[in-house]
């Protein structure tokens, strides 16, 4: 039997984005191909959603 | 001294963070605890009445004694990819990483067990409550006649799961819904089911705090918006968040709840209503902050930068760095 709050449950969004960047363990920080960091540039961040309130979602619980 | 932060590798919200902690010049350690054994090393001894312990990543070799504060973002579970990972190698090694940290004084954004508890939402409405938010009418049950009088009191309800995670196998997201006024309650009986009563928004309020400082963010819902999509993570809107004044009395009870519930970071979600009543509906102990961020300008990567910054906590303080209350 099936929960009363699955009623409402939709199929989840397959986000399957190949992000730009790589980490760079000298930096601990992620880099883009050009050399620039991820994080400064928000047009890439906003594109991949990355930082969204859903990110993450599938192993956390924190939105 | 160092900040240590845990997280994964492509976690770019984190990267907003350690570049700001870079441009003070504030040593930093970051690794996911899903690497241990596999480029992550620890080591701890407690010889002739005294402990210390070491850290080492990617050729960085951290004292334990030497960190000044612990950022717990999106880590992942303890010796994951590990050459041959296990339940059991995974139970040893969070055992192990997360035992020493607890050993020192560094001051925690989040402490796991203030994250852990504060991860249930039964909890946090009535810790909300008690911190003087306005909470809306809630109702968690199996029964289904409660649910059916509830909603006969409070017609217009929505549904959210209770643990706001979503099911797998196959993957699922349950926003948070409108419910139907003839709808069949039977199946609560099947699972701890939320009901809250609706909160006619104009607004979503987004109040991000790190340590005191609190970063309040609006979207306002667009005149033509659907009444039934009530969840904004799931709602198409080109409306951007902007900065938005706190109201006082707002501010002091998220100052009281993140107090009591031991945090040094929250971000809240509240429903604005047409009179400008700010509702409580959660607040996520390791909330994103980027999205906000990038539409605000609010430097909120810069505040939790600086937290972490701070000193180690002082003896008999919390885990959040701040002090005990005595009584």
């Amino acid at each position: 039997m099936q929960p009363f709050a699955l009623n409402y449950a939709r199929p989840a969004a397959q986000l399957e984005v190949t992000v730009p960047y790589v980490y760079d363990s000298g930096l601990q920080l992620n880099v883009l191909p050009d050399g620039r960091l991820a994080a400064t540039d928000f047009a890439v961040m906003r594109a991949l959603g990355t930082t969204t309130s859903t990110a993450g979602s599938k192993t956390h619980f924190d939105d | 001294m160092t900040v240590l932060i845990l997280t994964s590798e492509e976690d770019v919200t984190a990267d907003m963070v350690v570049v700001r902690l870079h441009e003070a010049g504030v040593p930093v350690l970051r690794f996911d605890p899903a690497d241990l054994t596999h480029g992550v090393a620890l080591s701890g001894e407690y010889v002739h009445g005294v402990s210390r312990g070491h850290l080492s990543v990617a050729g960085r070799l951290v004292s334990m004694s030497g960190l000044r504060s612990v950022w717990v973002r999106r880590p992942g579970v303890p010796a994951a990819r590990a050459a041959d990972p296990s339940a059991w190698l995974s139970e040893e090694s969070s055992q192990a990483l997360y035992g020493m940290l607890r050993s020192t004084d560094a001051r925690w954004m989040n402490h796991p067990d203030a994250a852990t508890r504060a991860r249930h939402k039964p909890w946090q409405l009535r810790l909300a409550q008690r911190s003087g938010l306005a909470v809306p009418a809630t109702l968690i049950t199996t029964f289904p006649q409660a649910a059916r009088d509830f909603a006969e009191r409070f017609p217009d309800l929505v549904v959210k799961p209770v643990s706001g995670a979503h099911p797998q196998e196959p993957p699922r997201a349950v926003p948070t819904s409108r419910v139907a006024p003839d709808a069949d309650f039977a199946a609560v009986a099947y699972g701890p089911t939320l009901l809250q009563r609706r909160i006619a928004k104009r607004a979503d309020i987004r109040l991000t705090v790190v340590g005191d400082r609190l970063h309040g963010a609006r979207k306002a819902v667009a005149a033509d918006a659907d009444p039934d999509v009530v969840d904004v993570r799931f709602a198409e809107s080109t409306e951007p968040w902007r900065p938005v004044e706190v109201p006082p009395r707002v501010g002091a009870a998220v100052r009281t709840y993140l107090h009591e519930a031991e945090l040094a970071y929250g971000a809240f979600d509240f429903a604005e209503d047409a009179d400008g009543i700010w509702w409580f509906l959660e607040c996520n102990q390791s909330g994103q902050f980027g999205f906000i961020e990038m539409d605000t300008g609010q430097p909120i990567a810069r505040s939790i930068a600086e937290w972490l910054a701070g000193e180690p906590r002082p003896a008999h303080a919390h885990a959040n760095g701040t002090a005990r209350t005595t009584s």
